[in-house]
């Protein structure tokens, strides 16, 4: 029941109570084994958890590899989610320690914008690549907090939790990143007058 | 006194994001006045601060493309297996079980299990007598075929235990970066 209370509209950010129970029925559903449960799991955070990797990596190929590894990583670790606490800061980290994981094996893929470059099929053009391209030069310590909180929507307790730093470094953190994409906006602004 | 000096732009700036979130003037609000001043008179720093509280709303506001189809079934696809795996894993031991008890009784005792030796290697050399054309078919006493059968039975389930085994163990996931490298 605690799990049903807290599992919070930020699992499928703006809907009603009633359908945030269903989702914490899934969770415990795909804890005991259900994988049809799982599967609808899936299709809830999907959407959340490709655009969180691709605004990260930006890169659909890689962006696709990322949740897949993330989903996978939920499904052998549910055994270990606690359905007394909250599902969504517990599969926040997972998805954060995974994301930091796989920068670390992988040889980075460029992630400037170019015109030669760009293959727009698979990397569609953004609709602000001003933001995009100064996120992009971000470094990943701070793209992450800012991703999590921003984009994937949790609350700053949320992010702490979920890259194990306090409520004051990740306050401290989101500010710095955001004035350094603030400075970039600033320089692209004046190099286009 | 903070609320007394003018603050320099460069300070503001530094200052910016606690400001636009609220936080300074919780923490500090004769900091927060004194940011305030200075931006009804700095066009640059006003220029700066709409900024600075445009950004998280960009942010959220980033869009990405849909996920592809192909990343449920993916994931689906790679949990699966190992289920129907691990089942299959556990369900094998009982044949395996099964043989090596029969085997076991069969060759229960030395001298049996020197009988059947000798016997064994007896029916493979009247074997390869008979293979050369130096001496007739051998006849092999039925319960040696049974045991004989037995252990082949044996041998290609415990060989086909160990590849389950060793496929059971996870690897890295083929995803569409790797096979596009």
């Amino acid at each position: 029941m605690h799990a049903e209370a807290t599992l919070d509209a930020s699992l499928m950010s703006g809907v009603s109570s009633s359908q945030a129970l269903v989702a914490a029925q899934l969770v415990r559903q795909a804890t005991g084994g259900d994988l049809d449960a799982f599967e609808e799991l899936l299709r809830r955070l999907q959407r959340r958890v490709y655009g969180f990797a691709y605004q990260h990596l930006r890169d659909v190929d890689e962006a696709h590899d990322l949740a897949q590894e993330i989903f996978v990583k939920l499904y052998r670790n549910l055994g270990r989610y606690d359905p007394e606490r909250p599902f969504e800061p517990w599969f926040w980290k997972l998805a954060a320690n995974t994301t930091i994981n796989y920068r670390r094996k992988r040889v980075p893929v460029p992630a400037e914008l170019s015109d030669e470059t760009v293959d727009e099929a698979k990397t569609p053009r953004p609709h602000d690549p001003v933001l995009v391209q100064a996120l992009a030069q971000l470094d990943p310590a701070y793209r992450l907090p800012i991703l999590l909180h921003y984009y994937a929507d949790l609350s700053l307790e949320q992010v702490g939790h979920s890259l194990n730093l306090s409520v004051p470094a990740i306050k401290s953190r989101l500010h710095r990143a955001r004035a350094q994409l603030r400075n970039a906006l600033a320089e692209a602004e004046e190099g286009s007058r | 006194m903070t609320g007394d000096q003018p603050l320099a732009c460069a300070r503001v700036r530094i200052l910016l994001e606690a400001y636009a979130d609220g936080y300074l003037a919780e923490d500090d609000p004769t900091l927060a006045s004194a940011v305030r001043r200075h931006l009804a008179g700095c066009a640059d720093c006003r220029r700066q601060h709409e900024q600075a509280i445009s950004i998280p709303f960009r942010l959220r506001a980033l869009s990405s493309p849909r996920p592809p189809e192909s990343l449920i079934h993916g994931v689906m696809r790679s949990i699966t297996p190992s289920r129907v795996r691990d089942r299959r894993a556990w369900t094998l031991l009982l044949p395996e079980a099964i043989l090596s008890t029969f085997i076991l009784w069969y060759l229960s005792g030395l001298d049996g299990l020197t009988s059947i030796a000798s016997g064994i290697f007896g029916d493979l050399l009247g074997l390869a007598g008979w293979g050369s054309g130096a001496g007739p078919l051998p006849t092999v006493p039925r319960v040696d075929v049974v045991l004989l059968v037995a252990l082949i039975a044996l041998t290609a389930i415990a060989g086909y235990h160990l590849s389950i085994l060793i496929r059971l163990t996870p690897g890295p996931l083929t995803g569409r970066r790797t096979a596009r490298e």
